[in-house]
C-alpha cells in the first residue's frame, strides 16, 4: 500500500468500520497519514470541547442526553405539548437546557423546525432536522453560552412536517425565558 | 535517519536514538491505543510499554529485522492490546517502572484546533450533519449505532458524517 490513505478510509477506521492489517501497516510507515489521522482525532477533541463549553445548538437523539445525564452533566428539561408554552431559565447550576417537543410524529418524512419572530413570521428553518418518529417528541439543546447571555423574553419554535402533500404545521412551543 | 539505522544506533545503547525513536513512533503507538482501546489513559499506557519494550528488545539483539522497525512495533502494540484486554499484570508493573515517562510529544508539530472557529463552523453544519458529528465524535458511535438512535441506514451516516467533516476541514482550512 503505497499511496496515502484518502481520509474517509481513515474516517472509517477510526470509527472501527474498518479492520484492515495493511491499513494499520501503511499508518505505522507513514508519517503523513498518521499526521492526518491525528488530524481526525484533534478534531474530534475539538468538538467534545464546544459541545462541552456549551457553544452548540443541537437536535439530539434521546440515548444522547441520556448519556449526558450518566455523565454526570445537570441539565434542565422542560417537556412541551403541541401548543403548548413553558416558563424556563437556565440556572448557575445546570449544564444544559433541553427543551422536549411533543409532536405526532408517525409517518413523517422530513421535519422542518422553524424559529417564530414576535409577529409570527419565521426567523429562521432549519430543514430536514433528525428525528426518530417513535419518540414522538423532538429534543433540542440551544447553546447554554448563548441562552445564558440573553435578557427575560418569549421565543417560539414550530415543527413542520414536509412531505409530498406540503409542508404542515405540527405544533407551536412558546418559551417564556428568565435570565438564571 | 533509516528505520534500520535508528535500530543499530539504539541496539548500542545510543540515548539520543532512543530519543528519536520514541518522538517518531510514540504517536503512531498512541493513535493505535486510542483506536483500539478508546481511553486516552490506556493509550498512553500502551506507549510506555511498547516503546520501553522495543527498545529492551533492540538493546538485547531479539529483534530480527530491524529495518522493518515501524512493522515490528504495530506488532507489539497488537499483542500488546490483547494483554490489556486481559488485564495483564505486565501492565501494571511495566506502568510501575517507567510510568513517570512524559507522555509521546506529537511527530510534527499538529495544526492547532482553534475551538472558537471549529463552534463557528459546526454551527454552519445542517442539523443533520451536526447531529451526526456529535454522534461520532462526543458518543463515539460507529455508523451502525448512529444509524440506530437516528432511523438512518448506516450508509446514510457514513456519507452524513463525510459531508459534514469536509465541511469542517474546509472551514477549518485543514485541507
Amino acid at each position: 500500500m503505497k499511496r496515502h490513505l484518502d481520509f474517509a478510509v481513515l474516517v472509517d477506521y477510526w470509527f472501527g468500520e474498518r479492520e484492515d492489517d495493511a491499513l494499520e501497516e501503511h499508518l505505522f510507515a507513514c508519517a503523513e497519514c498518521s499526521a492526518r489521522l491525528e488530524e481526525l482525532v484533534r478534531l474530534g477533541a475539538g468538538v467534545r470541547n464546544a459541545f462541552r463549553s456549551g457553544a452548540l445548538n443541537a437536535v439530539l437523539p434521546r440515548d444522547f442526553v441520556e448519556r449526558l445525564k450518566s455523565e454526570g452533566l445537570r441539565l434542565r428539561e422542560y417537556r412541551v405539548p403541541p401548543g403548548g408554552s413553558v416558563n424556563c431559565t437556565l440556572t448557575g447550576a445546570d449544564d444544559f437546557v433541553v427543551s422536549r417537543l411533543q409532536a405526532p410524529l408517525a409517518g413523517v418524512e422530513r421535519l422542518d423546525l422553524v424559529y417564530v419572530g414576535p409577529d409570527g413570521e419565521a426567523q429562521a428553518t432549519f430543514e430536514d432536522i433528525p428525528f426518530d418518529a417513535a419518540a414522538g417528541e423532538v429534543l433540542v439543546l440551544p447553546s447554554a453560552a448563548a441562552v445564558r447571555a440573553m435578557p427575560a423574553h418569549t421565543f417560539r419554535m414550530r415543527l413542520v412536517a414536509v412531505g409530498a402533500q406540503g409542508a404542515k404545521p405540527l405544533g407551536d412551543y412558546t418559551f417564556i425565558h428568565t435570565p438564571g | 535517519m533509516e528505520d534500520a539505522e535508528l535500530a543499530a544506533a539504539v541496539s548500542r545503547g545510543d540515548g539520543a536514538a532512543e530519543a528519536e525513536l520514541y518522538r517518531r513512533l510514540a504517536p503512531r503507538v498512541r493513535l493505535y491505543g486510542l483506536r483500539h482501546l478508546r481511553d486516552r489513559h490506556a493509550a498512553a499506557d500502551l506507549v510506555q510499554q511498547v516503546l520501553m519494550t522495543t527498545i529492551e528488545r533492540l538493546r538485547a539483539g531479539a529483534v530480527r529485522e530491524p529495518a522493518k522497525l515501524a512493522s515490528y512495533v504495530l506488532g507489539m502494540c497488537r499483542m500488546t492490546v490483547l494483554e490489556m484486554r486481559r488485564g495483564a499484570a505486565r501492565r501494571a508493573q511495566l506502568f510501575e517502572l517507567y510510568g513517570d515517562m512524559e507522555e509521546a510529544a506529537p511527530e510534527s508539530q499538529p495544526r492547532v484546533i482553534e475551538e472558537a472557529r471549529l463552534a463557528d463552523c459546526l454551527a454552519q453544519l445542517a442539523e443533520r450533519e451536526r447531529t451526526v458529528v456529535l454522534l461520532s465524535f462526543y458518543a463515539d458511535k460507529s455508523a451502525d449505532d448512529a444509524g440506530r438512535e437516528l432511523a438512518l441506514a448506516p450508509g446514510n451516516v457514513r456519507v452524513i458524517r463525510h459531508r459534514a467533516l469536509g465541511k469542517l476541514r474546509a472551514c477549518m482550512g485543514l485541507e
